[in-house]
């Protein structure tokens, strides 16, 4: 357009092309991540992101999952943080390897940075083999769930004391989920939480979200939750 | 806060477009934003204005969002629909409160005006 008096005529003059693009600015995020999917099945692991707020129990579901099924699978983690090695130390000491990644800042994981901690995980654990590789995302209910990672299975995790609305307020991870578990369920007692909602505003939101309650700390639920895992390893 | 760095790609992007197109201004720039794409445009705006305004080919770039509403199809009797406001989750066909959401998810550059 002219700029001095917003007519059409000078456009010509000016040379002004018109570039059809289309391409998806997601796209070197998505085709990482089918990349580090190739890289998971290479290794024999099926890869579960688990995506909740800070605090919802993830890392203390590793553990106990982890002591559960020590002796039947081959599980890594890739631990997802800010700052610190605190999460990746809880996780060897059950002795399963795990890599920390800290983004130094950023709010989620993205597909590069899997792909560097796959690699790390190699290179320390010397192993080439394992039958679950969890990725623990960064604690933030919002951003990691527009990032793909090449996982084959996402679960988001909410707490009891977080309350039951958050399904209807955080939609995006949970439309982007399979598993959706509720934790903490020994402190029901003690919060205002309905399970009925926060079921119900998930489905409604995804309708094959699978759901499970359990409690880490008393084992409450776990049955069912390790059933869920031993299925994804299977397929 | 992941704005800040989509919008430092499309950026990128848009330097080697005008690269490959050899031209000397970016004009207007068109994107789509997916509503459940969990992208806030207004901070992906911010991103843009900060990131453009270092750079002489996009210092008058202007930024042209469209929002992308999802697709709801009812889950009973398979219709397609934009629920109204107010009533959302509600097929207008068949009132069933169930629903599968499809697209409004991305982030996609469309166009480029550039001299």
């Amino acid at each position: 357009m002219c700029d001095s008096c917003g007519c059409h005529i000078a456009d010509d003059e000016k040379n002004t092309r018109i570039v059809d693009v289309h391409e998806s600015l997601l796209a070197a995020n998505t085709k990482q991540a089918n990349e580090n999917k190739h890289h998971f099945e290479s290794m024999g692991a099926v890869a579960i992101n688990l995506i909740s707020s800070p605090g919802s129990g993830k890392t203390t579901l590793l553990e106990h999952t982890i002591q559960r099924l020590r002796n039947e699978f081959k599980i890594a983690v890739i631990e997802g943080d800010i700052e610190t090695e605190r999460d990746a130390d809880r996780i060897r000491k059950q002795g399963a390897p795990a890599v920390q990644i800290t983004t130094g800042g950023a709010c989620h994981l993205d597909a590069r940075l899997v792909h560097k901690g796959l690699h790390q995980l190699q290179h320390e654990s010397e192993m080439e083999k394992f039958d679950i590789i969890f990725i623990e995302n960064v604690g933030n209910l919002v951003c990691p769930a527009t990032f793909d990672l090449g996982e084959h299975e996402r679960i988001v995790l909410i707490s009891v004391p977080e309350g039951s609305d958050k399904p209807a307020k955080y939609p995006k991870a949970f439309t982007s989920s399979q598993g959706f578990l509720i934790t903490k369920v020994d402190l029901l007692p003690y919060f205002d939480f309905s399970l009925e909602e926060a079921e119900s505003e998930a489905l409604k939101l995804n309708p094959k979200l699978k759901i499970l309650e359990l409690s880490s700390t008393t084992e409450k639920g776990f049955e069912d939750w390790l059933d869920y895992l031993r299925q994804l390893v299977e397929k | 806060m992941h704005e800040f760095s989509l919008a430092q790609g499309l950026f990128n992007q848009l330097l080697q477009l005008a690269d490959t197109h050899q031209a000397e201004k970016i004009v207007i720039v068109r994107v789509e934003i997916g509503r459940l794409s969990g992208i806030v445009v207004d901070s992906f705006s911010f991103g843009f204005e900060i990131l453009a305004r270092e750079n002489e080919l996009t210092r008058t770039a202007i930024l042209d969002i469209t929002v992308i509403e999802p697709d709801y199809s009812c889950l009973d009797c398979r219709t397609v629909y934009t629920p109204t406001k107010g009533d959302e989750g509600h097929c207008p066909q068949c009132g069933s409160a169930g629903y599968a959401l499809t697209g409004g998810d991305d982030l996609i550059l469309t166009q480029v005006e550039m001299e």
